[in-house]
């Protein structure tokens, strides 16, 4: 081995060696947590490596994927959580084999146009970014793989119909968002068992949750910290099947359909958000 | 019972022996005696017993020692049949609590006649032996024997499309009585109702080597699955949930039974959260999903942990220690304050 005589980053041969090191034995999964990693142009022949399944790059300083991250054609899991990625690119939509996609704790404020293109995508963690239903692609509730989508911690006041697509759904992350409320289409997900809402500003939930089974020993649901209407909010003291039983009932479909039509303003934001991570110019 | 006098002379006999039957005084020489079964009477004591009138032809009825005229006798004693309502002569059936001519009464739903076959009585009404078998069945829903028309009180012989009583058939290969354990063979494969199929006692059966399906009990004579340590019919062999055939697709054995791949993830959710696979080894049970060795890692850096691994709760997800402190402060702060305020309304 040569010894090379160019000053080098301390930390750009950390991830160097773990390259080197993956490429000698042909591990199939890649971790660089913490590595100080900035860029992927810090991370040379990485895209060569089309065989590497998982690739974990969490904790680094990274604002950007390059595109010719969609080379890894065999990936499945793709992790880069809490890094400081403002975008992502569309290709990466089109891996063919990615399962997993990790890239919660960032500062996405949207997503590419035809970023619902992936084709065998399962669990999509897209927690603490800037995200709202504004910025979502058309066909976002496209991806019909989906079993568990994460958009806890961002800022969403609606979530389209469109949710009712992912029929596959069986986890929904929506804690600490803006939401006024909660399509009824909610109710197609019919393998839903983990529901997330609390900490936002719903009053009302869709009689159609009713027909979730959220009440299994295998289910979650979690809606404490809403501005629920008083009937719900009893209810809920009680327990939350006691919340999914009352909202089956015919006198709670009159109250829900008045409550929509009413024309009372949105309770208001609660959260000062501008302290979130994800908003901090760095 | 009606009688033929005799008229004879008295001149005939020894006069000073006689004496009339009814008025008990001798007779006069050279007077008509009659003679009835030996006993002697006045011509004019030869009467009805209620008209006083000779009889007509001479033919009287006879009932408790007193004669009567036909017309007398049937007034007074004759039963009505309870059919036509005309008297009985000769042979009464008395039934039913009535009086019936042979020929009238009958079987109430074949009209069958009953005088000499005997007749049960059901719901009031008079039934053939058959007739009362077949009403017997329908009301308790059990077979009639196809062979006899007799109620099947043991579980039924099938065979050929009907069913019999057992001992009515022998085995053909031991020539033992068969019950309703006996097979049926099939010399026409396909084919279910057959006239030349054949019973067999049931070890004569197993002799034979034909399998038995594990869900209908019954003789496999097409494709044979074996799978749970039973044989089964193709189509018998099913997802103990759907009950959809499995038709050669992989099945998944749990507690003896097997289930279809998605209903035995849905029902034992063996699923590893990571890999969607079914968890073939140990599994991690934690926040409500589960993980294989494999896959069981902390949810922001894919560091694997074990059982004894401490870890924090994200939207249900595990996080590890390292990567917890190194989540912002502010979101820190929020998951602290909501975990403390569920912990107050739990407890």
């Amino acid at each position: 081995m040569s010894q090379s005589c160019l000053p080098v980053n301390a930390k750009m041969s950390k991830a160097k060696k773990v390259l080197d090191e993956a490429r000698e034995t042909q591990n199939r999964e890649l971790d660089l947590v913490d590595k100080g990693i900035s860029s992927f142009e810090e991370l040379p022949g990485l895209f060569n490596m089309s065989y590497i399944t998982r690739l974990t790059l969490s904790h680094n300083k990274i604002t950007m994927i390059s595109p010719g991250i969609a080379n890894l054609l065999n990936l499945e899991i793709l992790n880069l959580s809490n890094n400081g990625l403002r975008e992502l690119p569309v290709s990466l939509s089109s891996m063919p084999k990615l399962r997993i996609l990790n890239v919660s704790l960032n500062r996405l404020d949207s997503l590419p146009r035809g970023f619902g293109a992936f084709p065998v995508l399962e669990v999509l963690d897209l927690s603490y970014n800037n995200l709202n239903e504004n910025v979502l692609p058309g066909n976002f509730f496209m991806i019909e793989t989906l079993r568990a989508l994460y958009l806890g911690d961002n800022d969403f006041e609606h979530i389209p119909r469109e949710l009712g697509n992912l029929k596959n759904l069986q986890i929904l992350g929506l804690r600490d968002n803006d939401l006024l409320d909660l399509p009824r289409e909610i109710g197609e997900l019919t393998r839903l068992r983990e529901l997330h809402i609390q900490n936002n500003r719903l009053q009302v939930l869709p009689p159609e949750v009713g027909n979730l089974d959220l009440l299994g020993s295998k289910s979650v649901m979690k809606m404490e910290e809403n501005p629920w209407v008083v009937p719900i909010q009893e209810q809920y003291l009680l327990g939350i099947s006691h919340v999914i039983e009352y909202i089956k009932t015919e006198t709670y479909k009159i109250l829900y359909n008045r409550h929509i039509k009413s024309e009372r303003g949105p309770p208001p934001p609660k959260a000062d958000k501008s302290k979130k991570a994800s908003r901090v110019r760095a | 019972m009606s009688s033929k006098m005799e008229i004879v002379q008295a001149a005939d006999m020894s006069l000073a022996a006689m004496h009339c039957a009814r008025c008990a005084d001798g007779f006069e020489p050279n007077e008509k005696i009659v003679n009835s079964n030996g006993e002697l009477w006045h011509t004019q004591c030869f009467v009805c017993a209620q008209c006083f009138r000779p009889f007509e032809d001479g033919i009287f009825y006879e009932f408790e020692g007193r004669k009567y005229c036909e017309r007398d006798f049937h007034v007074l004693f004759a039963p009505c049949c309870n059919k036509c309502g005309e008297f009985v002569i000769g042979r009464v059936i008395k039934a039913m609590g009535a009086s019936w001519h042979p020929q009238c009464f009958r079987c109430q739903m074949c009209a069958k006649e009953l005088a000499d076959t005997g007749f049960i009585r059901n719901q009031n009404r008079a039934l053939c032996h058959e007739c009362n078998a077949k009403v017997k069945a329908e009301i308790t829903g059990r077979y009639m024997c196809h062979k006899c028309h007799g109620v099947i009180d043991d579980a039924p012989l099938r065979f050929r499309g009907e069913v019999y009583h057992g001992y009515h058939f022998n085995c053909t290969s031991c020539g033992v009585e068969l019950d309703s354990t006996a097979r049926e063979v099939k010399s026409r494969p396909g084919l279910t109702a057959n006239d030349m199929n054949e019973l067999y006692c049931l070890r004569c059966h197993d002799k034979m080597g034909i399998p038995i399906c594990g869900a209908c009990r019954r003789p496999i004579e097409e494709r044979v699955v074996t799978a749970l340590g039973k044989h089964w019919h193709v189509e018998h062999f099913v997802c103990a949930k759907c009950e959809k055939p499995f038709l050669g697709h992989r099945h998944y054995e749990k507690r003896g039974l097997a289930y279809c791949e998605t209903h035995y993830h849905q029902l034992f959710g063996n699923l590893c959260f990571v890999c969607n696979q079914v968890i073939a080894g140990d599994v991690f049970t934690a926040l409500n999903k589960a993980w294989c060795v494999h896959h069981f890692a902390c949810s922001i850096c894919d560091m694997k942990m074990t059982q004894k691994s401490k870890f924090y709760e994200y939207d249900e997800k595990p996080v590890c220690k390292k990567c917890y402190e190194r989540f912002p402060n502010e979101l820190r702060q929020r998951l602290r304050k909501a975990h403390e305020m569920s912990m107050k309304k739990n407890f």
